[in-house]
């Protein structure tokens, strides 16, 4: 009975932890410029993308040792994706906040943004499925009946190291305090000596950055990619944002974890068909009690 | 010279609030900018610090010189950073979410990072005591008074040496009022120049050393303190008779 509680107690965090990473980059985004970043969940795909990329560059072409490969790979797909967001950001949001664009118009921007990712991997590399290549020989561990992998473990566990870094920056440093200050009054910005862009550049690369780490940690758990492989996690993703209080950091991290929890829990008791039917009722039914989420106390909350 | 106005026209859209003002302020002075409602005091403000639409206005005409150049071009951020120019903008505008001393942290933001900033966050609790009492309460939660004080103190600490106020007697009751001209006073005996902008003409007239009178977007008259407060017509129209 515990082993089976314990069992499904890791299997929900891992898989929370894919939604919370993801949801972290909704909420940062939404908290700074109130923008729903629709096409959040296909830099997740690219970003997964690249990691397969840059994976199989380093085992292949620069034929390094797999641990080796990993510790290469993590840090530079979290800077390409950035690098991703960063580039949305200026072509697409950045015009339209110039010209003082309706929210409407932004959000369908973003909707067409996240399309046009898609469709130019799919157009780039065709609609045939990649393999992700295993850096790592994954163990399994089976501890009084409860059995899990390393990588189980290590993707839960980096998981909740990024949101504490995350939260100490958005606590603790200067450009935290910017983000939050943009996210209560954009007006006085500026007049703090404090360049906007700048720090909505640094708002998308953490974002971004988040969601490549969540590829790459995807991808070595699932290694099978393809274009649409962020649409519906990234949907999932906005919507656990949404539950633990779009804007707030902790929201996200929460929403994740628990989006993760009831669906493993579905799945345990129901057949898997009704994973997603059950897991979106129950959302529902909390956003219901609190439209806000269960962080959003106030309005001016956010972050 | 180290701020001229020159014939500066600007618009919001095709509202045109300003039509062709000109003004300076010396190294060391305050200079006051005083006028009715809807004159154009603020729009003046935005123009010079920089500010982008739609809240502040663009410039069709004229020129905004920074010790004889031109800062038309320059980013909002470095009219603070590197014309060390800052203003305490109408309505306050602090940040509410974040703590009293965050907020003054913030305003450090493009400063060197070695800068001594003890001895200046002291100096701003030195000259606003409330400050400190509240330094670690979202500053949402001070009063009007309190979240003008920390408006002044933000600006100061991002290490300007020109300060503009867009009417921080706004608001506040008569004894506050005096507390803040006797310390932007002090403030400008220990070198900081001053642009004030005020509807309470008299307060400003008697703080400042020379003003300037804005009339819907246009220069009505200029002089000393003591000519603007002699004139017979601006006595009758800002002083109340
Ligand atoms: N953002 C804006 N958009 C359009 N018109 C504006 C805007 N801000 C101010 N105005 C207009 O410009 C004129 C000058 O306003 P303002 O500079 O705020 O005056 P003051 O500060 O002297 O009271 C007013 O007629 C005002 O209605
Ligand atoms: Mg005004």
């Amino acid at each position: 009975m515990l082993a089976t509680i314990i069992q499904n107690l890791i299997n929900a965090l891992q898989w929370g932890s894919f939604y919370a990473l993801i949801a972290l980059g909704y909420t940062l985004v939404y908290g700074v410029l109130t923008l729903i970043n629709f096409a959040h969940g296909d830099i997740f795909m690219v970003g997964a993308y690249i990691a397969f990329f840059v994976a199989t560059f380093f085992l292949t072409t620069a034929e390094l040792p797999g641990w080796a490969a990993l510790a290469l790979t993590i840090p530079l797909t979290m800077i390409l994706t950035s690098m991703v967001g960063v580039a949305l950001e200026r072509v697409a949001y950045r015009p339209l906040r110039r010209k003082g664009a309706n929210r409407l118009y932004v959000v369908i921007t973003a909707l067409m943004c996240g399309l046009i990712l898609e469709n130019a991997n799919l157009a780039l590399l065709g609609a045939s499925r990649k393999a992700f290549p295993p850096m790592i020989t994954e163990h399994v561990y089976n501890i009084g009946g409860v059995i899990f992998t390393d990588l189980k473990i290590a993707v839960i566990v980096t998981t909740i190291l990024a949101f504490f870094v995350l939260h100490k920056i958005v606590t603790k440093t200067r450009v935290g305090m910017a983000m939050r200050a943009i996210s209560y009054d954009k007006f006085a910005v500026p007049l703090m000596g404090i360049p906007m862009d700048n720090i909505i550049v640094i708002t998308f690369v953490l974002g971004s950055g988040m969601a490549g780490l969540a590829g790459i940690m995807f991808a070595m758990s699932y290694p099978i990619l393809e274009p649409y492989m962020g649409a519906l996690i990234g949907w999932k993703a906005f919507i656990a944002a949404v539950v633990g209080g779009i804007g707030d950091i902790r929201g996200a991290f929460l929403g994740g974890f628990l989006l993760g929890a009831v669906e493993i829990l579905v799945v345990a008791f129901f057949p898997s068909t009704f994973r997603d039917l059950i897991a979106f009722t129950v959302l529902l039914v909390i956003l219901a009690f609190r439209p806000t989420g269960l962080f959003g106390v106030a309005k001016t909350t956010k972050i | 010279m180290l701020l001229s106005v020159e014939n500066l026209e600007v618009k919001y859209g095709n509202i045109q609030p300003l039509h062709g003002i000109s003004f300076h302020v010396n190294e060391g002075e305050i200079v006051t900018l005083i006028g009715a409602n809807g004159a154009g005091k603020t729009t003046s403000l935005y123009s010079i610090c920089r500010l982008a639409p739609p809240e502040a206005p663009r410039v069709i005409a004229g020129d905004i010189k920074f010790r004889g150049e031109s800062i038309l071009k320059t980013r909002p951020s470095d009219v603070v950073k590197k014309l060390k120019m800052a203003l305490v903008p109408e309505g306050r505008h602090i940040f509410g979410n974040l703590t009293v001393m965050e907020n003054l942290e913030l305003a450090t933001y493009s400063r060197e990072r070695d800068a001594d900033l003890k001895t200046e966050y002291q100096r701003i609790f030195d000259l606003f005591p409330r400050l400190h009492e509240r330094r670690k309460q979202r500053s949402e939660s001070l009063s009007g008074g309190e979240q003008q004080m920390l408006a002044v103190g933000r600006a100061m600490m991002t290490g300007c040496n020109f300060l503009l106020l867009d009417e921080p007697s706004m608001g506040l009751a008569p004894r506050l009022k005096y507390d803040l001209f006797r310390t932007l006073k002090k403030l400008n005996e220990e070198g900081m120049t001053i642009l004030l902008v005020e509807q309470n003409a008299h307060l400003a007239l008697h703080l400042a050393h020379r003003g300037y009178v804005l009339d819907t977007g246009k220069l009505a008259a200029a002089g000393s303190s003591k000519d603007l407060l002699g004139n017979p017509d601006v006595k009758k129209a800002y002083l109340g008779g």
